[in-house]
């Protein structure tokens, strides 16, 4: 279980992040909504370790999260990887020996990736062909977490979906918890098995998609609820 | 690219079989034959102690252009590796690191090399030491300033959480991004440790004789400036050409890689 | 503003002080024994090791390091240079005297420099890519691959030995010094041309010039108020680089042409390994270094505000 408990990070004189307090079980899907500059890059910076947290505590089942090899999906799909090198080296870069047998190619059959995209360089692929050999390289070595950073922003519409049911179904086959950072609410509310709510750093609510979706407890929470809405990416009676 | 490998063949190829061709053993005393004109025996002609000053041109090539390669060369390591660490580590390393290289730029490098060859001894180490201590500067900020850029980038995070070791994230990661900017810099630092390498030998606290170095052979023949007067000639034209040779080609290389990064 | 001036001040600070120690470091660990080499410089041929250990104590050579460093600060910061560890003389007078002899030199140099370079990167600028342009480029390339020593050595065969029409060697009068000021002032021609060039060149080809004129803003106000000023960017950034070069030149162009001056002073003072001497030459150079760069680090700001140094 990921436990975060009153966090809060300073990046020079203001707070990013003010006691953020968060728990996500093995196996579930964590759904964090909020705006651009809410502190979602922060927070998962926070998580894995990349920043220091000015207080407070962030845990994977007790111990440092850093430990139990959490991977990341990012937004922008071809920078994360080497742009001088094949694609396949740097999704085996998790890994200490070869894939284990058949694993490889189970993923790729999964994620609807034949072997040769693999053997070009990030360039040489379509956005969507990169994030899904993102999703490819944070899976391999077969994490107990995987955090996605804003995961379909950088695709379009049809990939969008097919990326989405994608990441969920292989959730269901491997089972990892998966910490979702999204300003799609519609997303969330399909995929989370909870959302909470980011603003200016804060928390401001935590609740089951259904229940967010029926009636959010903060104002925030309802003007981003109605204007997913009005824009057609949830709908009304959720 | 192109035009720093042939470079560096055209160099390491003087320095290399140059001395192959040298027609006489260059520290060879010959007195009776003391600064004689250019002719059939002696191309160049030779200097005060009669040692022909062709041969001493082509065998200075491995002095002058065999250490300034190594000097440059060391000073690429130091200067990357620090620059390195000032980045990667953050806070106050690099408050520390850079501070330490400014110290060391606040200060014209040549006259730091002077005083530390002349200190430590004169000869070929300390003048390699002189030169390598203050030349790694430039490589330092270069190499700071691409890791910072490096530090957050997608690839290197990843690399990251994957648990690489930092060696293998240099190696795969950093080093090809280096490289380019890097050999730039190498190119203006190889023709300023040729012209150290003369300097210092000129004044005296360089290579020692009898080696024949382009910059020691210029204090040899200033002496005869108003009887033998080519003799001061050839040196310091086999100086300014391997300085200009190494000059156009780092200019080369620098618009190469303007052009790649803009776009044709 | 005044934050970011106390910060390069601070920076300043933080450098000499470095270089001081750095300085005083390295002498202090310089290999061989530095009595002896006093002891043989002063009495020659009359060596005991009793007269070595004396030596070692009158020039304090026997005290530990941090010691003996902080004894050297303390007065340096009231710029008290001590003595000379083989004359036995103060520092300062023979300081100055050499100063006398190079600042001159140095300032005739770079008046030369500029005075060439400047309406030479003009002239090419007017056709660029014009034979004008490309040959003064082809002529400043060579110039910067010429170490001054040869390019003395050189003007000496040429106007001393040849046509002799100046003295070649020494500094007793005023015309000893036009060898050494053009040998030096041609190599700061041969940079600052190239860069005053390119300089000028990237300032016009900014684009909203093309508006000003449509406008109908004249050239010479173009010129004075937009072409310049962003031309002065780099050549400040020049300057504390040609600093440099002028230094490093003075320590050759001294050697060549005999001159006493700081350059002479210190290949002296290493040579006889006379510490009291180098540590002052060296410090001093420090001083002018950071002095001369601090000023140019201020000048940017005002230039360009958004600039936050060189090197932010």
């Amino acid at each position: 279980m990921l436990e975060l408990t009153k966090v809060s990070v300073k990046r020079g004189k203001t707070p990013t992040l003010r006691d953020v307090s968060l728990r996500l079980p093995a196996g579930q899907t964590l759904a964090v909504v909020g705006e651009s500059g809410a502190g979602k890059s922060t927070l998962i910076a926070t998580i894995l370790g990349l920043l220091k947290p000015t207080s407070g505590t962030v845990a994977w089942c007790g111990a440092a999260v850093r430990a139990c090899r959490p991977a990341l999906v990012m937004q922008e799909p071809r920078a994360a990887f080497n742009p001088a090198l094949s694609l396949r080296r740097s999704v085996m870069e998790p890994l200490r020996r070869g894939p284990a047998e058949g694993r490889l190619e189970r993923l790729c059959a999964g994620l609807d990736l034949s072997a040769e995209i693999l053997d070009r360089r990030p360039g040489e692929v379509s956005i969507g062909q990169a994030q899904r050999v993102g999703i490819l390289r944070a899976l391999i070595a077969a994490p107990p977490l995987v955090l996605f950073d804003e995961p379909l922003s950088a695709l379009d519409a049809v990939t969008q979906k097919q990326t989405a049911r994608l990441i969920s179904d292989l959730q269901r086959e491997e089972g990892f918890a998966a910490l979702i950072v999204t300003h799609d609410l519609g997303y969330a509310v399909a995929h989370g098995d909870e959302i909470a709510v980011l603003k200016a750093g804060r928390i401001e609510e935590i609740a089951s998609p259904r229940a967010f979706a029926l009636a959010p407890q903060s104002d925030y929470g309802r003007q981003l609820r109605d204007a997913a809405i009005a824009l057609g990416s949830l709908e009304a009676a959720a | 690219m192109r035009s720093v490998v042939m470079l560096a063949v055209v160099m390491v190829t003087v320095a290399g079989i140059g001395p192959l061709f040298a027609p006489y053993d260059p520290t060879a005393i010959n007195i009776p034959n003391r600064l004689s004109p250019p002719s059939s025996e002696f191309p160049l002609g030779t200097d005060a102690l009669g040692r022909d000053i062709l041969s001493r041109i082509l065998h200075g090539a491995r002095w002058s252009l065999g250490l300034a390669f190594v000097v440059s060369l060391i000073s690429l390591v130091i200067g990357t590796a620090i620059g390195l660490l000032a980045a990667l580590g953050g806070g106050l390393t690099d408050w520390v690191t850079m501070r330490t290289t400014d110290s060391f730029l606040a200060f014209p490098e040549l006259v730091a090399a002077i005083v530390i060859a002349g200190l430590t001894g004169g000869g070929t180490w300390s003048l390699i030491f002189a030169l390598a201590v203050t030349g790694w500067m430039r490589y330092a900020r270069v190499a700071r300033g691409i890791g910072l850029s490096l530090k957050t980038r997608g690839y290197v995070i990843q690399a990251q959480l994957a648990g690489m070791s930092g060696l293998a994230i240099a190696r795969w990661h950093y080093l090809p991004s280096l490289l380019p900017s890097l050999t730039v810099v190498w190119t203006g630092m190889f023709a300023r440790a040729i012209l150290g390498i003369s300097a210092l030998g000129f004044l005296g606290f360089g290579v020692q004789p009898p080696n024949p170095e382009w910059g020691s052979m210029l204090l040899d023949a200033r002496v005869h400036i108003r009887s033998t007067p080519l003799q001061m000639i050839w040196p310091g034209l086999a100086v300014v050409i391997s300085v200009l040779a190494i000059n156009l080609a780092g200019d080369a290389l620098r618009d190469a890689l303007a052009e790649e990064r803009d776009g044709p | 503003m005044i934050a970011a001036l106390a910060g390069l001040l601070l920076r300043a600070v933080v450098v000499l002080f470095g270089t001081a120690l750095l300085t005083f470091a390295l002498l202090w660990n310089s290999p061989g024994d530095p009595a002896q080499a006093i002891a043989m410089a002063r009495f020659d041929a009359l060596l005991t090791d009793d007269v070595i250990d004396q030596v070692r104590v009158e020039a304090g050579l026997d005290r530990t390091f941090w010691v003996a460093f902080l004894d050297w600060l303390g007065p340096l910061l009231r710029l008290d240079f001590g003595h000379s560890s083989v004359t036995g003389r103060p520092v300062w007078p023979d300081l100055s005297n050499a100063m006398g002899y190079t600042f001159p030199l140095a300032l005739a140099a770079l008046v030369i420099g500029i005075g060439v370079s400047l309406p030479l990167a003009y002239l090419a600028t007017r056709r660029p890519g014009g034979w004008l342009d490309r040959a003064s480029v082809a002529v400043a390339t060579l110039g910067t691959a010429i170490p001054a020593y040869w390019l003395g050595l050189l003007l000496i065969l040429i106007f001393a030995v040849h046509l002799a029409w100046l003295p070649a060697m020494g500094a007793r009068t005023p015309a000893h010094g036009i060898l050494p000021a053009v040998t030096l002032g041609l190599g700061v021609a041969a940079s600052l041309t190239r860069i005053i060039r390119s300089g000028i060149l990237e300032a016009r080809a900014r684009p909203f010039l093309p508006a000003l004129r449509r406008r109908g803003v004249g050239s010479a106000a173009i010129g004075r108020d937009h072409v310049a000023p962003h031309a002065a960017v780099p050549v400040l950034t020049v300057l504390g680089l040609e600093l440099a070069f002028l230094l490093e030149g003075l320590v050759l162009v001294e050697a060549i042409f005999g001159r006493p001056g700081l350059g002479s002073f210190l290949v002296t003072a290493i040579m006889a390994r006379d510490f009291p001497h180098v540590q002052a030459v060296v410090v001093l150079t420090a001083l002018i270094f950071v002095t001369v760069n601090l000023v140019i680090d201020v000048a940017y700001r005002i230039l360009d505000p958004r600039i936050g140094g060189r090197d932010a």
